[in-house]
């Protein structure tokens, strides 16, 4: 995302000459200091060009469906109670700005929503670039498979995925989402965050305004359903699929094969006993090395390794084929309890790990 | 037409990698592209994609297959490669071998996974390999009174009827048999019986076999118009067309070219295809943009070129020339006149050269693989002549009138070219005293024989 605009009624006018040379002079320093930062980035900090542009495209739609829901519910109940003006002010006062607002007060920066829509717009389009590997031919692929089974938990579970899956894809090509799809904590912190910028563009806040906004704010709270996430959806069937060690090799190598990477994801945290996310982030990791050790935790053998490792390689240009091929032995000779040690770390709960993460962060400092 | 055609089967090479990253092994299509690539027997795989693909096969002890694109002599080359370690050795399977194809105006099916959807009725459906739907537009569902979710895993035939073509046949058939994109299978919807039409590209999996269908479905509109066709440019169409377009095209090329070298640092690799793309659209462009500009002032009444002596067997020998490299990507062989053959005639070199390279180009592109297009001169007391005859399928008797008008083409589905070429020849040819005029009939070839005046003066 870029730094925000300052609002263009910031500038002073030309009848105070000297304020207006001041704010100049003050973008200017703010516009060198961006650029600097920008050119000491770090490549691989820096986001792609298709990664960049998704994101914007994301954060703009989640934040656009959150602000719309909030203007359009308060607007309904103001004028419901009479006050037609003010519910109208609701819909037009700084209407679309709200994702500028927020950027503009650094909000968006906040660390675990970028972490979370960063990594959800790289899973996505690392998805979509995965090689199809047809298991049988004339065989339907895994999921449509899963859908069909006997054992209805599993079915529905898929049939679920099938259909949170195609949620997104539409979400991401067509720029509507239907909900912003995030982890709850997330989901709270944003409404807020864009409840707060409304009443901030309102040219005569009131309490009755006030009131409404925060009634639309927490109907779109009870509205959010966490378990209709994909993550969450691939965990159910991860859990109602229960892949025992002697089939699980084939359920990841398939799963990916299928481009069902939230499947993968799921599959690989069900088995290592681990939260999504934090197997999402280690499948992601350009690296892979947390990735191969949790592979090998869970006994993978060479070849389901190299095949796991060759389709994110292909689809994640990120990744160093290359080196993983150097790597490959070295991954293989880790023993099971070695590689389960290195990434036990990643069992701790969620909030503890992000308590030890925050503190290493100010040590850091 | 002899240029690739994506229904053909294409050929399969093997080849056995040693470990050293020799071929100990290959069939004659690779020993021939790793020689032209420089590679020689006993000494390392020489194509650096081919080796790479080995030896990572080797290395991870699994299959890999890729396609890549390999430069041979002066084209590229689309390959798809599988790489199987067996024992220390690595097979390789290389199929494909398609030249990477010129842009094309008009797709025959169009690219349904990267197209825009035509207008808001149409929706995007996919399948796996066993015909069962993994995607479908959500929000087409309630257009159309289907439940998208519940389609999901649905075989295909869940949401169409899928109807016979015109010529009674299914396409959806003949894509599946052929393993190429499906064009134009008439269908309607189960849930309103409303009718639709289904293109789809095929999606390959690593092993190059069929993983499903990446597909558009569009409404059939009943009334739909067709299109009024111009038969005539208007002077103020094409004025300032020149000034208008060529200068932003040329730029547009030049940069799209400089992104697809990498002149100003290192791009993504899709990004440098598809500035390849962008250049190569542009210069058909451009080329539409030099047609038209041509073709008014060729039908301006008072239009002629000045004659100037020319040797016209030296003007059909460039015009040959140039066509070397199209035409051997093509299998093509062209036989010029003799270098010693001269033909004095009065014209306008680069007229010449213009109508020439138009007549081999359209030789070349409809001679079937294998054949000779032949260039010869013969002079007599009051002409000069070229002719420029192929071994392609010919020219109807009633179509030899039709060619030489504008924006007539034989085959209008074919790629390339624009309906004008032939005109515009015509009228050159006019415009400097000669005439063109064409010899053919079907299945035998055609023979295009343009005449100049002889240069009195030289003969």
């Amino acid at each position: 995302m870029s730094v925000g605009r300052d609002p263009v009624d910031a500038m002073p006018s030309y009848d105070d000459p000297l304020a207006r040379a001041e704010t100049v002079r003050l973008r200017a320093e703010t516009r060198l200091a961006g650029t600097i930062a920008d050119f000491f980035l770090d490549a691989d900090a820096r986001l792609d060009d298709r990664t960049r542009l998704m994101l914007a495209h994301v954060l703009d739609a989640i934040v656009g469906s959150i602000e719309w829901d909030i203007r359009r519910h308060a607007a309904r109940s103001l004028a419901g109670n009479g006050s037609t003006k003010a519910g109208e002010a609701i819909l037009k006062a700084g209407a679309g700005g709200v994702v500028d607002r927020l950027t503009r007060a650094g909000l968006l920066r906040d660390e675990e929503l970028m972490d979370e829509l960063i990594t959800r717009v790289r899973h996505d389009l690392i998805a979509a670039s995965l090689p199809v590997e047809v298991a049988e031919p004339d065989e339907a692929s895994l999921l449509v498979r899963l859908a069909g089974v006997p054992d209805s938990i599993v079915a529905s579970a898929a049939s679920a995925l099938l259909a949170a899956e195609s949620r997104r894809r539409v979400a991401n090509e067509q720029g509507v989402v239907g909900g912003s799809e995030l982890p709850a904590e997330l989901h709270h912190r944003l409404v807020w965050w864009v409840a707060a910028a409304i009443r901030d563009g309102l040219p005569h806040a009131t309490r009755e305004s006030d009131r409404a906004i925060t009634d639309a704010a927490q109907r779109s709270l009870a509205a959010h359903d966490e378990g209709e996430r994909p993550d969450a959806v691939a965990m159910r069937l991860a859990g109602a699929l229960d892949a025992r060690p002697n089939e699980l090799a084939a359920v990841l190598v398939e799963s990916i094969g299928d481009r069902r990477l939230s499947l993968f994801v799921a599959v690989l945290a069900h088995a290592l006993g681990i939260a999504f996310d934090q197997a999402r982030a280690i499948t992601l990791e350009p690296e892979g090395d947390r990735l191969w050790l949790a592979l090998r935790a869970l006994d993978m053998d060479r070849p389901t390794i190299a095949r796991i490792g060759l389709a994110l390689s292909e689809a994640d240009p990120r990744r160093d084929i290359e080196a993983f091929a150097d790597a490959l032995d070295a991954i293989v000779s880790v023993g099971v309890e070695d590689a389960r040690a290195s990434i036990a770390p990643l069992a701790l709960n969620r909030d503890f790990r992000m308590a030890l993460r925050a503190l290493a962060r100010t040590s850091r400092r | 037409m002899s240029v690739f055609d994506p229904s053909t089967e294409s050929p399969i090479a093997h080849a056995i990698v040693a470990p050293d990253g020799s071929l100990s092994f290959a069939d004659p299509a690779l020993i021939a592209l790793n020689q032209r690539a420089g590679g020689m027997r006993g000494a390392p795989l020489a194509v650096p994609q081919l080796a790479t693909i080995a030896r990572l096969a080797r290395r991870l002890g699994i299959v890999v297959s890729r396609g890549v694109v390999v430069a041979d002599d002066e084209t590229d080359v689309d390959l798809w490669v599988r790489a199987q370690p067996d024992g220390e050795n690595v097979r390789l399977t290389v199929s494909g071998w398609r030249e990477i194809a010129a842009w094309r105006p008009a797709r025959p099916a169009p690219d349904a996974q990267n197209d825009f959807l035509g207008s808001d009725t149409d929706w995007r459906w996919e399948t796996d390999s066993a015909l069962r739907l993994t995607f479908v537009t959500l929000d087409a569902g309630p257009k159309h009174g289907f439940d998208a979710f519940a389609l999901l895993g649905q075989p295909l035939t869940a949401m169409f009827a899928l109807d016979a073509g015109t010529d009674g046949t299914l396409p959806i058939l003949d894509s599946l048999a052929r393993r190429r994109a499906m064009a134009a299978q008439p269908a309607h919807l189960r849930s309103s019986g409303r009718a639709v039409t289904l293109t789809a590209n095929v999606r390959h999996d690593a092993s190059g076999d069929f993983a499903g269908f990446v597909g558009v479905a569009r409404m059939v509109v009943e009334d739909a118009l067709a299109p009024v066709a111009a038969d005539t440019l208007s002077p103020t169409f094409t004025s300032g067309l020149d000034k208008a377009l060529r200068i932003p095209l040329a730029r547009i090329v030049a940069n799209a070219d400089s992104i697809n070298a990498q002149a100003d640092g290192p791009v993504q690799h899709d990004y440098a295809d598809y500035a390849a793309d962008i250049a190569s659209a542009g210069r058909h462009l451009l080329e539409l943009v030099d047609d038209l500009v041509d073709l008014q002032a060729v039908e301006r009444p008072d239009f002629a070129l000045a004659p100037e002596p020319i040797d016209l067997a030296d003007v059909a020998r460039r015009a040959a020339g140039l066509l070397t490299v199209r035409a051997s990507n093509a299998e093509v062989t062209i036989v010029r006149p003799a270098m010693d053959a001269r033909v004095p005639a009065l014209g306008d070199f680069r007229r010449l050269l213009q109508i020439l390279v138009n007549l081999v180009g359209n030789a070349v592109r409809y001679s079937p693989a294998g054949s000779h297009v032949t260039v010869s001169v013969e002079r007599s007391e009051t002409q000069a002549i070229v002719v420029v005859a192929d071994q392609g399928k010919g020219v109807a008797p009633e179509d030899q009138i039709r060619i030489f008008e504008k924006f007539e083409r034989v085959d209008p589905s074919e790629a390339g070219g624009n309906g004008l070429g032939l005109y515009i020849a015509r009228r050159l040819a006019r415009a400097m005293q000669g005439d063109l005029m064409i010899e053919s009939a079907p299945g035998e070839g055609a023979r295009f024989v343009l005449t100049l005046p002889a240069d009195p003066a030289r003969h």
